[in-house]
């Protein structure tokens, strides 16, 4: 990232955190079984079974809409069948960070957050499909961590996150603008130094790096545009967060639309209008499905 | 009459693309509800044998204009599109005005095309009278609202509404905008009224049309569903026209100019869109 001063300010804020949430050495095992070749899905599932919680999790996001399965399945190894190998790495990434941030929501609103980023994911999801995007799962769950230098800052930074909320809150502000004002560093950074910290893979960094400027990506730029327009497309559909009083988009002046328009120039003929009323009956499924992921860790 | 999804998603598609109103899943069992009263009237007892009468010539565009009706009740009432009228609060009346102020030309134009009884016009006037004190000083307003229906007019011009008009009315503008003599009769106050001319007008009528000029803001609400393509585009293009070079055009909830003009660029907010030219 070109900005080293803000890039420098995160790595001092995430190396002073002594007990940094962790990826559970489970996520772990999991993803290194994945680089290996000729791995059995027993031994694949057996891994995963020694996390319980990682297990049910798995279990609930397959028979989520989102992966509409004909009947419910209620076995890991049924999961791991229908979902395939690969979208059980991401999906195991997923899991691993809501284990890691559990409990630890500090300033925000843990349901809200990522009820965003659930939202993020799925719209991520349908874009990629839209502009036949190779790695739609890919796109899914990027969507779905693209923020996770805010959940740093809200529970680690709780002080002066909380001045950049309430700074934001009834303005036009966005956070990254009020975030470099008030800590000198923003969300994009931050979740950078985390994601590398955990050894997270490349594309995965450059998009939380980037998603707000997507025509600075150095790995991917047609993802991290992905992810930024479905960033932009939830927060005015609903699945918003951060209490701004407004935020306004057009099209054609986003550097995302250029770059999925130079990736798919037919994606130029996106009914917008009926995109934007199918997102709002997407709503309901995101928020059940964050409601089950996040049972008994969201207080209602 | 129960509506499988596959026929939800049927009837759906027919009512965006030759209306261009979208229902979401969720007003599933209130399009089930109507639609099985538009059945019963027609003594039609399939989905699919209704679909065929909607689409086959003329008989099937009066239906559809009588399905229309029915769902979208056919009933206008005051601060009907809630994230509409907090974008133009918050954001595009200063972002108008505030270049406006700046050279003293303190006047804004604004019309609601298919004005019905008025609700939209006088919902827009209050919220112009709450700005009088800060952004809006010394200015001067004038609203405008159109129908092709003379009895309808003539209700907006009187100013007198029942319960189901100013239900979702907040209670501060209830207070200081609304005489309540009944449980069911709501009299708007004059310094509303006054702000608000309405006029019989045809949206088909190109020579009228071109008169309607220099405004900041147009409203159009379900009335262009009623269109065909051709005629759509033709009165699009008149608001294009009839809009200021800043200003901003707005249609209804679940609405879509999709494929009606590329002229206007889409501004989303929170809960919606605007066009603007």
């Amino acid at each position: 990232m070109e900005n080293n001063s803000k890039m420098s300010k995160a790595q001092q804020m995430v190396k002073g955190i002594h007990e940094l949430p962790t990826i559970p050495e489970i996520a772990t095992r999991v993803l290194d079984m994945f680089d290996k070749p000729n791995v059995e899905l027993e031994e694949l599932a057996e891994t995963i079974l020694v996390d319980q919680v990682m297990a049910s999790r798995v279990i609930k996001i397959v028979n989520s809409p989102f992966f509409k399965p004909m009947h419910e399945i209620k076995s890991l190894k049924r999961a791991l069948i229908y979902l395939g190998f690969r979208q059980i790495r991401h999906i195991a990434l997923t899991c691993s960070i809501i284990d890691a941030f559990e409990g630890k929501t500090g300033v925000f609103d843990v349901k809200t957050f990522w009820e965003h980023s659930f939202g993020v994911g799925v719209v991520s999801k349908i874009i990629a499909q839209r502009i036949r995007y190779p790695e739609t799962e890919k796109a899914y769950i990027v969507g779905i961590i693209h923020d996770i230098g805010e959940v740093f800052l809200s529970y680690y930074m709780k002080d002066n996150f909380q001045q950049v909320v309430d700074e934001i809150s009834g303005t036009n502000r966005s956070f990254i603008e009020v975030e470099d004002k008030l800590l000198g560093t923003t969300h994009c950074e931050v979740g950078y130094c985390l994601a590398k910290n955990w050894n997270f893979p490349p594309e995965y960094c450059d998009v939380i790096a980037h998603h707000h400027a997507p025509q600075n990506a150095t790995c991917d730029p047609t993802l991290s545009a992905i992810v930024n327009l479905a960033d932009l497309f939830c927060s005015v559909r609903q699945l918003d967060y951060g209490g701004r009083e407004w935020i306004s988009f057009n099209l054609a002046e986003e550097p995302s639309w250029k770059i999925l328009k130079e990736f798919a120039p037919n994606f130029i003929d996106l009914d917008v209008e009926r995109f934007c009323y199918e997102l709002d009956e997407r709503v309901p499924e995101v928020q059940d499905l964050v409601g089950s992921l996040f049972e008994g860790m969201i207080k209602k | 009459m129960k509506l499988s999804d596959a026929d939800f998603e049927i009837l759906r598609d027919f009512i965006y693309n030759t209306c261009g109103m979208y229902f979401t899943i969720q007003k599933k069992y209130f399009v089930e509800s109507r639609l099985t009263r538009r059945m019963e009237k027609l003594n039609i007892k399939q989905h699919g044998e209704y679909f065929r009468f909607l689409k086959g010539g003329a008989t099937g565009s009066v239906e559809l204009k009588q399905l229309l009706n029915d769902l979208t009740t056919n009933e206008t009432y005051f601060f009907r599109n809630p994230p509409q009228l907090k974008a133009l609060e918050t954001q595009l009346l200063p972002e108008v005005a505030t270049p406006k102020e700046k050279i003293g030309f303190r006047k804004l134009r604004i019309w609601s095309a298919g004005s019905s009884s008025g609700e939209e016009a006088y919902t827009l006037a209050m919220l112009l009278l709450e700005k009088r004190d800060s952004l809006l000083k010394n200015w001067i307003f004038d609203i405008v609202g159109t129908d092709i229906n003379d009895e309808v007019l003539a209700k907006a011009k009187e100013g007198v509404y029942n319960a189901y008009s100013v239900r979702h009315v907040p209670d501060y503008y209830m207070r200081k905008y609304f005489k309540k003599e009944s449980n069911d009769r709501f009299v708007l106050a004059p310094e509303v009224k006054k702000l608000v001319t309405f006029q019989h007008l045809n949206l088909y009528d190109d020579n009228k049309m071109i008169f309607m000029k220099t405004f900041d803001f147009i409203f159009c609400a379900n009335v262009l569903i009623y269109f065909d393509t051709a005629s759509k585009s033709k009165v699009v293009q008149h608001f294009y026209n009839n809009l200021q070079p800043y200003g901003y055009f707005f249609v209804g909830q679940s609405e879509s100019l999709h494929g009606v003009s590329d002229k206007f660029k889409t501004v989303h907010f929170p809960g919606g869109f605007a066009y603007k030219k």
